[in-house]
């Protein structure tokens, strides 16, 4: 064949109208004018919610010719308010990531290689694979365990083949402090910075575990002389603003909260007409807790006893413009002590008596979505027992259900209770302890991974990966826009497809809707995602174009302050110090001190604590080269240390320590420090990637879930994450 | 024409880096070239502890000697105060870097040596940079001094403000909120 000149091929394009119409543009044209016109696109902007974390942040993407140029934050949003931290812009970034996984893979063998196959065969293959399964041992031996606190289809299919296992990553995160509020209150509450005199953040770093507008909402309400004091055994990035830090033993706050308590009580300065008409049980707690007084709870937690009793009456002063922040992931999983500490944050906030006031503490403003019917009429399986026993007399019957036990998956799997487990956009290999004990979840009879990237659970598990889109890919159900943080009305904001995918991908919606029908249940999502999101406005009055629009759409104020006829969520309709479920399972209801599970004794041992570094989102960034930029340029790998214990050891900063727990020993460079309390060392819970296809994060640094066993807490089913003493010797690299 | 100067409060910054990132995104850079830093200063024995952190980027300064040094006349200063470099102009000979007292430029993958250009495409439509925007704690205030109702007005009125290595006498037009915590 006589080939072809490239500009002898243009001419003739250009002469056949008909050909152009199925060219790409850019063979249209002269080079040049292709540039030109790329060069003066229009920039489109397109609205979107960031996947960085649970805040959800409204972002507009700048689309030009087909790419992504930048993310803005969107103005009106309550957790962003415009503005977006460093992960969002990385988070954005990685639908150019060459950690995606861009098409169905099948693994081929006992080592981790993978096949590519199409959709269809993976569909058919999975179907009738889970198919046979079901039949054989029952619907209950499939597991569904994702981040949770998103739409994710599965509940419609588990419901139909009987299975109660929806897990969330919450036991690794913030678990106690959802069950113990929910529990005790009735549901979260949540601080309102704008009109707080006093705020006190124990355990809890919105610096690091960022909700931007909350960042901006402290700062202003700094400006305007409200007092922050930060209690961390870290001096945290929030400590940085604080008016004072108070470094504290860790696995101890408990005992600061009992001072506070103690003292609140003892001293008089609570507000007795709100525990009088909204607090049952009293009575109970402060039977169990006089003797906890300051002094006491001084000498285990080492903040001194007339530092703390400071602390309670200001905060009684300003009360009830005071809060204590109700946490996150800090003091929420992480030790034994977590439920008490959880109710004691409750109970110190009741004394203060801010619930439902301004520069206090309020519920998240909410509303509903419609929801389209499914097509299917076929027959519905009873279900079975969870197979992580959350919920269930004998095991973990005041673990919520709802939200699971995700750190055992291998024990239901060795017991026969889990034989199919599907994970979506999660990845407990790596975000759940002990990942060596992990890795037998590949034992089941059927993994399936749906994953944005090749992380760990996908790449040492999966038997078949199903790669979702990045979320500037695709349209999603709308979201309720509330929570963590007090905003008088709820907000509506959803995801736009603002990129066409560029290689073999698909949205959650269109994965579920070929699993489902290969396995034999039709029509059991008949709708597209527009079809469902005109469907979710519709009632509350609006459209997916004013949506389109506007990026977030504030609806009427629903949560506004209240002095009197205030209604709690629990039994008694009051805050119940003594929980009522506690007392059910032959516990003490109220909360009394707990002391952590292990204690560093010897001259080189140390507690293993963890934290957020601001440019990283725990693990969901670590193979961002944007974000692993910044982190080689601030030495981000390294583990913190005290200078004192540094120095009795002869570790300098920079020197690679070798860090041994009773289940591995891993190498890391040290950072040496002042802000750090003696007998802890902490690890940012970003690093130690150990999935080979994610070449930018690869053998970077090390994470604390190496170093600890996968325990469960009888209570709230947490993994007591910061329960871990670690032996450290200098050298070793 | 304006006068644009910019105000940065190092006590408002808690060191998120979305400044950098932002900016990396804003002029398509890649990862591991930025032109604004967090130069991070911890003082203090434990348990008295203090951080100020300080972003640091072109300062763009009236009297700038990268723009004098300049053998082409590749730096330049806009009308409105802004230090630009035109990379046609520019046979990489990096005397600007070494002039600068800030260390604010780095060599892109032209080889020319850039730095923090005030987001000029932005303002010219009356927006923010994309460090002030993004920025959580609102550390950053950018503006025009000739505007009377710009609130920098007030900022630089009501607060101590010192500039960068003032010695050098670059005459920055970027302002400095002088840290409480030092």
């Amino acid at each position: 064949m006589r080939p072809i000149s490239r500009r002898s091929f243009l001419k003739a394009t250009a002469a056949t109208a008909t050909a152009a119409a199925i060219l790409p543009k850019a063979l249209q044209m002269d080079f040049k004018v292709f540039a030109q016109e790329a060069q003066n696109n229009e920039v489109e902007k397109i609205p979107s919610l960031c996947n960085g974390c649970s805040s959800y942040c409204g972002v507009w993407a700048y689309v030009k010719n087909g790419r992504l140029w930048k993310i803005e934050g969107n103005k009106t949003h309550m957790k962003s308010q415009g503005h977006l931290c460093a992960r969002a812009h990385g988070i954005a970034q990685n639908v150019y990531n060459p950690g995606r996984v861009t098409q169905p893979m099948k693994r081929v063998g006992d080592s981790n290689n993978f096949e590519p196959i199409t959709w269809e065969q993976a569909f058919q293959e999975i179907g009738s694979k889970m198919k046979d399964i079901v039949e054989e041992h029952g619907g209950d031996k499939v597991v569904w365990a994702c981040h949770g606190g998103k739409e994710s289809y599965a509940s419609q299919f588990l419901d139909i083949i009987g299975s109660p296992n929806y897990i969330t990553h919450y036991a690794t995160c913030f678990t106690a402090k959802t069950n113990i509020w929910s529990n005790m209150v009735g549901g979260m509450y949540n601080p309102d910075f704008d009109n707080a005199k006093m705020m006190l953040f124990v355990g809890r770093n919105y610096a690091g575990g960022i909700i931007p507008a909350a960042m901006k909402r402290i700062t202003e309400a700094k400006e305007k002389g409200a007092k922050i004091v930060v209690v961390d055994p870290r001096f945290c990035e929030l400590a940085t603003i604080a008016d004072e830090w108070l470094p504290i033993r860790p696995g101890t706050d408990l005992a600061f909260y009992l001072g506070i308590a103690h003292t609140l009580i003892s001293e008089d300065l609570y507000d007795k007409d709100f525990v009088e008409n909204y607090v049952y049980g009293f009575e109970e707690f402060w039977a169990h807790n006089k003797d906890f007084s300051a002094e006491k709870a001084a000498e285990i937690c080492d903040i001194p006893a007339e530092k703390i009793r400071e602390i309670a009456r200001e905060l009684a002063e300003n009360a009830p413009q005071a809060f204590l922040d109700p946490g996150y992931h800090g003091l929420a999983a992480h030790y034994q002590n977590s439920n008490e500490t959880a109710a004691l944050n409750i109970i110190i906030n009741s004394l203060l008596g801010n619930f439902w006031k301004e520069g206090g503490l309020f519920p998240a403003a909410s509303t509903s979505f419609g929801k389209l019917e499914s097509g299917y009429y076929g027959p519905v399986a009873q279900k079975g027992n969870r197979a992580d026993g959350a919920g269930i007399a004998g095991e973990y019957p005041l673990v919520e259900p709802s939200r699971g036990i995700p750190q055992r998956i291998p024990d239901m799997i060795e017991k026969g209770r889990a034989r199919v487990i599907f994970f979506y956009s999660y990845n407990p290999l790596r975000s759940a302890p002990e990942p060596e004990y992990q890795k037998k979840i590949k034992n089941a009879d059927l993994v399936v991974s749906i994953p944005l990237d090749w992380n760990e659970t996908t790449y040492h598990t999966a038997h078949y990966v199903l790669p979702e889109c990045h979320y500037l890919e695709r349209s999603e159900y709308p979201k309720v826009i509330n929570g963590n943080i007090y905003w008088p009305a709820a907000q509506v904001a959803a995801r736009f497809k603002a990129l066409e995918a560029s290689n073999s991908t698909m949205a959650l919606l269109d994965i579920m809707k070929g699993l489902t029908t290969a396995y034999g249940i039709e029509n059991l999502y008949p709708y597209t995602i527009e079809e469902e999101m005109e469907a979710a406005l519709g009632p509350i009055g609006l459209t997916p174009e004013q949506l389109k629009e506007e990026g977030c759409i504030e609806l009427r104020p629903s949560v506004l302050p209240k002095d009197e006829g205030l209604s709690f969520g629990t039994f008694t309709e009051k805050i119940e110090f003594s929980i009522g479920a506690w007392r059910k399972e032959g516990y003490l209801g109220v909360p009394t001190w707990v002391p952590p599970l292990v204690e560093p004794k010897e001259k080189n041992e140390f507690r293993l604590i963890h934290g957020k570094q601001p440019w990283h989102s725990h693990i969901m960034t670590t193979n961002n080269p944007y974000l692993m930029a910044i982190t080689k340029e601030k030495n981000g790998t390294f583990m913190w240390m005290n200078s004192a214990r540094a120095e009795e050891l002869g570790i300098e900063d920079g020197d690679w320590v070798t860090v041994t727990s009773e289940i591995t020993s891993k190498k890391v460079q040290v950072h040496v420090t002042e802000g750090l309390y003696p007998e802890c060392v902490w690890l940012p819970s970003t690093y130690g990637t150990f999935s080979e296809k994610l070449e930018e994060g690869f053998e970077q640094g090390v994470n604390y879930n190496d170093f600890i066993p996968a325990r469960i807490d009888k209570k709230t089913g947490h993994v007591m994450g910061q329960e871990c003493i670690v032996t450290i010797t200098k050298g070793g690299k | 024409m304006a006068n644009y100067v910019m105000f940065i409060d190092p006590d408002r910054c808690t060191g998120c880096n979305a400044c950098r990132i932002a900016c990396q995104m804003q002029w398509g850079l890649p990862p591991e070239l930025n032109f604004n830093s967090l130069i991070h200063q911890e003082t203090g024995k434990y348990p008295n502890v203090k951080r100020v952190i300080i972003p640091v980027q072109c300062q763009h300064c009236k009297d700038a000697p990268c723009e004098k040094v300049c053998p082409t006349s590749a730096t330049y200063t806009t009308e409105d105060g802004i230090v630009l470099i035109d990379g046609k102009k520019c046979i990489g000979c990096k005397y600007c870097m070494v002039a600068c007292p800030y260390n604010a430029r780095v060599i892109n993958e032209q080889g020319v040596p850039e730095k923090c250009r005030f987001c000029v495409e932005l303002v010219a439509v009356g927006e923010e940079p994309a460090c002030v925007s993004t920025c959580m704690n609102e550390v950053r205030v950018f503006g025009d001094l000739d505007d009377p109702n710009s609130p920098l007005h007030e900022l630089l009125e009501k607060r101590e403000v010192v500039r960068l290595r003032a010695d050098h006498g670059t005459d920055p037009r970027i302002y400095y909120a002088k840290s409480k915590r030092v």
